[in-house]
């Protein structure tokens, strides 16, 4: 068992549409992140994943709001604190992220050794040019950048260097916890692979301790990340290995997402392409049972009563459903034949 | 389409402009209903002699009208502070102001004296004012004029009922017409033969400005609604071309939209109004020739929004079955941008009623006896006559919130729409 | 470098364009149109002549004094070669060449319209960037507000702002460029007299621009508010403070380009804004000159505001071009 770099307890957030609606996108979500391991979040959009990843550093404005649960970063309570103080002293240094359009995440008119700069000063006001500009090189050269590409300005990168500017300046500070979301939806499958390499070659040198990915694309978690965590509707729904998750996930959900991506390694690739019938509930309005209740073919009346909790489940696993691994594992087994 | 028709209703922006611009439209309709008559007539004096208000004749008043008795406390007071001149009223304080000084009489300083409280002004003249009183400060003249304003003072207060008489032709004499005019006496307007409301007083040509000012609002309205149907059928049939054939054909309208989009509209138009002659210059022609100066935004914004649609899905599909092209642009292509053309067509409306204000202005507007506009109501006004000298702001100022509240209610239904259409810029 | 070099070598030649085409435009629109000038002159000089004889006499006089007897394409080039001598021909109502009118006139409304539209656009960037960004009630006052004078026409402000400050108040005089009384010299009586007949006419010009361009800025500065980056850089840490100057910085490049786009529909109405006040800039010598049928004269200030108007566009271009990183990048593609 590692050290825990990250402990989340009942996090709650909502957002506010457009139209004064709120959106409980993040539903009592809980779960651990050892040093050294990636933890992969996989869902439909929608599920609520993007803002969980926004959710989870803490720093709070609308339309997204903090409703209840703790956020604990390397045994440090930060739901309590003060935004100002969340903003000098955790996001970047402690937690930091790179978001899903990283093709825009750059201020197009500033050039990005200035945009470092405005980073690095942001949490140590004293930190001079030179200090700066050395450590923005030697993590451009990690990252495979040349280094005039920090005396220019991001419309004149390419999407794939902007990508790895990105990934170098929401790690420039070593946070703990880098939480990507998506970070290579924009890209091809080389660039994809690329930049996973990046990220992991990160992680390695130290420079971050620990990683939550984000996607949609199950089989890149695979490659990428140790754990695997299911989201629908707001909430957890599974969690486990890599391993567990995409060779025998329990869930019926999870089942089903596995079943609806073609997942091109060996000896998955028979599987059939089945999507998963039905919408997702609406957030706004929940429903007071299991959320998937609507959509799976193996809800009882049961099911549709009240709120379903995470339970544990064998080998350090969760699973948010009324029946036991066995039930499960008997009903998925009378399905095949 | 239906859901954001709704959202246009229901937006506040949009709905204030559109009722301030059909509740205009309207009156420009009704009013020359219940108020009939020529309003390029002259029926008053040249040069903004008739301010604002309601004129009732004086013969028909004493003519065979009734009367009634009143007797109202004070009337007499109102009387006399109404025939009381400003300028006496200035001029019997300098008096009292400087006789205060050589004699030092207590309440006879610029601050105490109150020139609007006529009782007690002329209270304090009866009571200090004698021709016999020396005032060193006053020049000779000055203290003739005193003298003469005392006596007018004293008559003021000869308010004694009046005898009216009328020339017998027959004997050649004066026969009473009415025993006795009270000051008590009162007539009911209703009963007067001949009234004339001018609630906006005449123009440099005498005729009623209100009447005048609906015509010319009409009129304006007219030229803004060709305008812009010029400018936008120009527009839309460039930026469709442009847009949606591309190549060659876009090179070209993207040349002359460039071109125009620098060179001043408003130039062009000068050139182009200067080069007819006053016979040709109708409201209508120049409605024509601001339309053909302003498509240069309208053709930007349908090329940029039908090359955004030329290649999606739908048009595609459109394509590949086989449609003709003018059944693709009708059917796929039109309904996706009616909402900018809407908007682009509202902005031509109220552009076109200004450059055609503008353009009146340099006198080169339309050239008619026959009809007025807002602009040319400006230009007589206030270019080729003297209505700031004549203080007469009856004569232009209307014409300008007229313009004001056109052009507001057509900026407000056009923000309206944005915001509905482009939901980031809402509140 | 090669990307700077490609959008000014464009910039120039399409400013090269504009002006062969604003000549053109200049020269043929008149001469296209039923009324030909020399026809609208001889119908003004001759007013009140009846003897065909005298009309037509007149006629072919003003025809040979402009050249309108030779042939178009002879006429053009006359008119190239006068114009490249700086000859605008003469003012036949004020009996002097054109340039020495224009002379007079050009200063008076360069000196009042730049410092006007300037000022204006400055003032109107701030109020949009604002109320985009405290929005709520100020944004709520303010927008309907600035809708509604930037509504206004700039001859609607011209005299508003003239019947209330000069004719009901009486802070500053209601026409004209300077005190009648005075003989134009540099002391303090005739600069204190221009300042006060400066003001009036400098604050309607002022007050439509802020209208203008404030609502431009404001859904530009809403539109840089959601971009990506703004969130991307609050959650690196970096002050709201700093990411508001990031936003009015890209919100408010762009408005150079929108001025450069509304330059020429504001020097149009700043025009008539001088006309009402009589300042004595090319406005009223438009005026004049079209009341008094004074072809070359009016020819001249047409082209002469054309030129000024490609000239602003294009130095705006320029200024563009060096302050946003963008226009660079996107020559490359």
């Amino acid at each position: 068992m590692g050290k825990v770099m990250l402990e989340v307890k009942g996090l709650t957030t909502k957002y506010i549409t457009r139209f004064k609606e709120d959106v409980y996108a993040v539903n009592d979500v809980s779960f651990k992140v050892e040093e050294g391991r990636s933890v992969g979040i996989a869902g439909e959009s929608g599920c609520g994943k993007s803002t969980l990843a926004l959710s989870l550093m803490g720093y709070y404005f609308a339309p997204l709001h903090y409703i209840k649960g703790e956020i604990i970063i390397d045994g440090r309570n930060i739901s309590g604190m003060k935004p100002d103080d969340i903003r000098k002293n955790i996001l970047g240094t402690e937690i930091a992220y790179i978001p899903q359009a990283a093709m825009n995440a750059l201020n197009p008119t500033r050039k990005i050794i200035k945009f470092i700069e405005d980073v690095v000063r942001a949490h140590d006001p004293k930190a001079t040019k030179k200090d700066i500009y050395d450590l923005a090189r030697q993590r451009f050269e990690i990252l495979n950048l040349p280094e005039e590409a920090l005396g220019k300005y991001a419309v004149e990168l390419s999407g794939g260097m902007k990508q790895r500017t990105v990934i170098a300046v929401s790690t420039i500070l070593s946070p703990k916890i880098l939480i990507a979301d998506e970070p290579s939806s924009a890209l091809d499958v080389t660039s994809q692979k690329m930049v996973i390499k990046m990220i992991h070659d990160l992680m390695e040198l130290g420079y971050i301790k620990s990683m939550i990915f984000i996607t949609h694309e199950l089989p890149l978690l695979y490659n990428v990340t140790d754990d695997i965590m299911v989201m629908y509707a707001a909430q957890l729904v599974e969690s486990g290995t890599a391993d567990q998750m995409i060779f025998d996930p329990l869930h019926p959900y999870s089942k089903g997402l596995m079943g609806s991506i073609l997942v091109p390694e060996d000896g998955t690739r028979d599987v059939k392409l089945v999507a998963i019938p039905g919408t997702p509930p609406n957030l706004k309005k929940p429903p007071d049972g299991c959320r998937f209740a609507e959509r799976c073919k193996y809800a009882t009346a049961n099911c549709r009563l009240s709120q379903v909790a995470f339970y544990d489940f064998e080998n350090n696993r969760k699973c948010r459903c009324l029946f036991t691994e066995n039930e499960l594992r008997e009903a998925y087994k009378n399905e095949q034949s | 389409m239906k859901s954001q028709l709704r959202s246009i209703v229901r937006s506040g922006k949009f709905m204030t402009g559109f009722v301030i611009f059909v509740s205009i439209l309207l009156l420009t309709i009704i009013y020359p209903l219940i108020n009939p008559g020529d309003p390029m007539a002259r029926i008053g004096y040249d040069s903004f002699r008739t301010r604002p208000g309601t004129y009732v004749s004086l013969y028909d008043t004493l003519d065979g009208v009734n009367t009634f008795t009143f007797r109202i406390p004070g009337a007499n007071d109102i009387r006399i502070s109404n025939k009381l001149r400003e300028d006496d009223r200035e001029r019997i304080k300098y008096w009292l102001v400087e006789y205060g000084k050589q004699e030092e009489v207590a309440g006879l300083t610029e601050e105490e004296i109150d020139i609007e409280d006529t009782v007690a002004l002329l209270g304090l003249w009866w009571e200090f004012y004698s021709d016999e009183v020396f005032v060193r400060n006053l020049t000779n003249a000055e203290r003739n004029a005193f003298m003469r304003l005392d006596v007018r003072l004293d008559r003021l207060f000869d308010i004694d009922d009046l005898q009216v008489y009328t020339l017998n032709p027959e004997t050649g004499e004066h026969d009473i017409l009415f025993t006795e005019v009270s000051t008590d006496d009162y007539i009911n307007v209703s009963d007067v033969a001949n009234i004339i409301r001018l609630p906006l007083g005449t123009d440099n040509f005498g005729s009623d400005v209100l009447k005048k000012l609906v015509l010319a609002t009409a009129t304006s309205l007219w030229i803004g609604l060709v305008a812009g149907t010029v400018a936008t059928l120009i527009g839309l049939t460039l930026g469709l071309l442009g847009g949606y054939v591309g190549g060659i054909v876009d090179d070209i309208i993207m040349f002359f939209t460039n071109l125009f989009t620098v060179i001043p509209g408003f130039v062009l138009l000068i050139l182009i109004s200067y080069g007819m002659s006053q016979m040709e210059r109708g409201a209508t022609t120049v409605a024509v020739v601001i339309g053909l100066t302003s498509w240069v935004w309208t053709t930007r914004s349908v090329r940029s929004q039908v090359m955004s649609l030329r290649n999606r899905d739908h048009v595609n599909l459109s394509k590949l079955s086989g449609h003709s092209m003018p059944k693709i642009i009708i059917k796929d292509i039109l309904p996706y941008i009616a909402s900018y053309v809407v908007m682009a067509f509202i902005l031509q409306i109220s552009s076109g009623i200004l450059a055609e204000a503008g353009l009146s202005m340099l006198g080169l507007g339309p050239s008619t006896t026959s009809t007025a506009t807002l602009g040319m109501m400006l230009d007589w006004s206030i270019m080729k006559s003297t209505a700031f000298i004549h203080g007469a702001w009856w004569a232009y100022y209307p014409v300008i919130v007229v313009i004001l509240l056109i052009s507001f209610s057509l900026n407000l239904m056009n923000t309206g729409m944005d915001q509905v259409f482009n939901p980031q810029l809402r509140d | 470098m090669k990307g700077y070099r490609k959008y000014y070598t464009k910039k120039i030649i399409w400013f090269l364009i504009t002006l062969v085409a604003a000549v053109i435009l200049n020269f043929i629109l008149p001469r296209l149109m039923p009324n030909d000038p020399v026809n609208a002159m001889v119908g003004r000089v001759a007013q009140g002549v009846s003897d065909p004889d005298v009309i037509r006499q007149l006629y072919e006089e003003y025809q040979r004094e402009f050249g309108l007897d030779r042939p178009v394409i002879e006429q053009f080039f006359i008119y190239i070669g006068n114009l490249l001598r700086g000859e605008l021909g003469k003012s036949f109502t004020q009996r002097r060449p054109v340039a020495d009118i224009l002379a007079t006139a050009i200063p008076w409304s360069v000196g009042l319209q730049l410092p006007a539209i300037l000022t204006g656009w400055i003032i109107g960037n701030l109020l949009g960037a604002l109320a985009a960004y405290i929005r709520k009630a100020f944004d709520k006052t303010l927008m309907p507000l600035m809708l509604f004078i930037g509504g206004i026409p700039a001859f609607g402000m011209a005299v508003i702002l003239l019947s209330v400050f000069s004719l009901n108040l009486g802070w500053f005089p209601p026409s004209l460029g300077y005190d009648q009384s005075l003989i134009p010299a540099f002391n303090w009586n005739f600069i204190a007299s221009i300042i006060r007949h400066y003001h009036l006419p400098f604050w309607s010009i002022v007050l439509i621009s802020i209208g203008g361009q404030s609502l431009g800025m404001r859904s530009m500065s809403i539109y840089e508010l959601n971009a990506d980056y703004v969130k991307y850089s609050r959650y690196m840490g970096i002050k709201d403070g700093k990411i508001v100057r990031y936003v009015f910085r890209n919100a408010m490049l762009p408005q150079v380009t929108g001025l450069a786009l509304s330059i020429g529909t504001m020097i149009g109405g700043a025009l008539v804004a001088e006309l009402i006040f009589s300042y004595p800039g090319l406005g009223s010598t438009l005026w004049r000159a079209i009341s008094g049928g004074d072809y070359p004269l009016i020819s001249a200030v047409t082209l002469i505001i054309t030129l000024m108007v490609l000239v602003t566009v294009f130095l705006l271009d320029i200024i563009y071009g060096l302050i946003d990183p963008r226009v660079k990048a996107s020559q490359y593609e």
